[in-house]
């Protein structure tokens, strides 16, 4: 079945068009890594599938039906930075937020079942050890895997996580990625992941979707990393390259693309 | 033996320390100082015209009525305006520009009111909105105080887990199920009855710092919810008895020397830091 179908979709802000005229199909199962330079409308697509940005025409089906009908299978992570972390939570209070809100208005006290899977999703990210240090304390990439435990909890079919890699450092990043691939085999959750660094995630993504407002390109890493393509949204200093059996990708001006737009 | 009024002001107190001391983190978490000087704002347009009203009909018991019905409806609108997509800033703006001048407009007419109807009860003087009146709290506005207390501390007790999500993720709290539009339209007016229900007591100058500063330090202080809430709460009914006492042997206003002593513990605090 496909999990996502999107048949010339365009999504609006107030009449401006931030995404035209997109196409795509995503099998269940499969992962999509989706890439674009800063304002290319990622993030839009991500919201838009999530149910939580309304303004688009075309058809556009989860799981065959539309995003808001769906929206108990699908799980979306923020980028991080958009979180208040003046709030004290500990990690397990983060991640069993992702599990009381299907069924009360009222949480005085957190159920005991939540709790419960709540650590089992803390253990399948390898963190149980510091379920209830503060979330504010810890690194980058562990809150990410919180933030990954928290959209486990309710066991989606649908993951779409917005840039997780970014923010961190290196080894962080590698840290996140691991746990991703280990989320794609053993659970088989479909996932889109938005990334600025496709590096780290070549290994688990299937397709890749290269976006600028337009579809780009849409394929298999194989068919999308290469040199001709990447140039026409990274610049013409970008280059795919191949060691062994892995692709790579080197951007090279994504800085220069940051600074024009401020 | 210690005077009724003293005693009542001393009951009066524990209570508004408990609301104002268990809100004041959320405030600070949320964000919501901004919110909270615009509500406390409307209070003092109701009270305006809840005055107004009672000279006219003869009956100053519906002025807390009039301010906790204009805060509220003051409250809605913002949370309103912030549903339709426009930043807390512009919404707060708006309303407040119109509350701000409805307050001005609102104390002309009062005073020509007020000149036609020489004789009402001292207690209502629109002043005691302002500085607060502590030791004029009467019973009966004090069954109210602990009675709308009690049921405004059951709400923030019962819902404080959820303010904390929305405060910290609300696309969270939305993806996953929960309906932020709804927790906050409920915290927000639990700010506006609590500031209608105590307002005549700590007065409306004061009000903004006591319902912010003691969240503020805890936060410097702690970073673990229970401590901050408990660091809070004491702080606020320290200050609060305290300054009822100091205030007692020397006749100073009370709101005034529990918000002086509040600065004081704050700016040690940033200065320290
Ligand atoms: N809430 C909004 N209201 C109006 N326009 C918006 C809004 N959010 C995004 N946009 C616009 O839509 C376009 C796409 O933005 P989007 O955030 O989806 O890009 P992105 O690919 O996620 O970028 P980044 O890599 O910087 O996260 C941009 O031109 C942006 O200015
Ligand atoms: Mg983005």
């Amino acid at each position: 079945m496909e999990a996502v179908k999107a048949e010339n979709v365009n999504i609006y802000y107030d009449g401006y068009i931030a995404v035209e005229n997109l196409t795509f199909k995503l099998e269940e199962g499969e992962t999509l890594l989706l890439l674009g330079p800063n304002g290319a409308g990622k993030t839009t697509l991500l919201r838009t599938l999530a149910g939580f940005h309304k303004e688009y025409t075309g058809k556009l089906f989860v799981f065959g039906k539309s995003p808001q009908e769906v929206k108990d299978f699908i799980s979306y992570v923020p980028q991080s930075h958009t979180l208040n972390e003046r709030v004290p939570l500990t990690a397990l209070e983060v991640v069993a937020m992702g599990g009381i809100y299907k069924k009360s208005f009222i949480h005085f006290k957190i159920p005991n079942e939540i709790l419960k899977s709540a650590e089992e999703v803390l253990e399948f990210v390898g963190l149980r050890h510091i379920m209830n240090k503060p979330f504010k304390e810890l690194s980058g990439g562990q809150k990410q895997r919180v933030l990954l435990a928290r959209a486990l909890i309710s066991n989606p079919k649908l993951l779409l996580l917005d840039e997780p890699l970014s923010a961190l450092d290196p080894s962080a990043r590698v840290e996140v990625a691991n746990i991703l691939s280990k989320i794609k085999k053993e659970k088989g959750i479909t996932m889109i992941i938005t990334t600025h660094d496709v590096n780290p995630l070549t290994e688990i993504g299937d397709k890749i979707m290269l976006l600028n407002k337009q579809l780009v390109a849409f394929g298999t890493p194989e068919e999308v990393l290469r040199d001709e393509i990447i140039s026409r949204v990274y610049g013409p200093l970008s280059k795919a390259i191949k060691i062994g059996s892995k692709l790579y990708c080197i951007i090279g001006d994504v800085h220069i693309h940051r600074g024009e737009r401020r | 033996m210690i005077p009724e009024y003293l005693l009542r002001a001393f009951l009066a107190s524990i209570m508004i320390s408990v609301l104002l001391g268990m809100l004041s983190p959320l405030i600070n978490m949320k964000g919501l100082a901004f919110l909270t000087h615009a509500t406390f704002h409307s209070l003092l347009f109701g009270a305006v015209l809840g005055m107004i009203l009672g000279l006219l009909i003869g009956n100053l018991g519906i002025i807390i009525w009039v301010a906790l019905v204009v805060t509220i409806f003051v409250v809605v609108t913002i949370a309103e305006i912030e549903n339709r997509g426009f930043t807390s800033d512009t919404a707060i703006g708006i309303i407040s520009s119109f509350v701000a001048g409805a307050t001005v407009l609102g104390f002309g007419l009062l005073y020509k009111v007020m000149a036609s109807r020489p004789y009402f009860a001292l207690s209502e003087s629109i002043v005691s909105y302002l500085t607060g009146e502590v030791f004029l709290i009467t019973i009966s506005d004090l069954e109210m105080l602990i009675f709308g207390g009690f049921l405004l501390f059951l709400a923030m007790l019962f819902l404080y887990r959820d303010f904390l999500y929305v405060s910290f993720d609300p696309e969270g709290v939305e993806s996953y199920g929960g309906n932020v539009r709804a927790y906050l339209m409920v915290l927000y007016i639990i700010v506006g009855a609590i500031g209608a229900l105590i307002v005549k007591t700590v007065g409306l100058i004061t009000l903004q710092v006591v319902a912010v500063l003691p969240g503020a330090i805890a936060m410097m202080l702690s970073d673990d919810l229970r401590k901050i809430v408990g660091i809070s709460l004491f702080l606020t009914l320290c200050i609060e008895i305290l300054s009822i006492f100091l205030a007692y042997a020397t006749n100073i206003p009370p709101s005034g020397i529990a918000t002086i002593l509040l600065g004081i513990i704050y700016g040690t605090l940033v200065f320290k830091k």
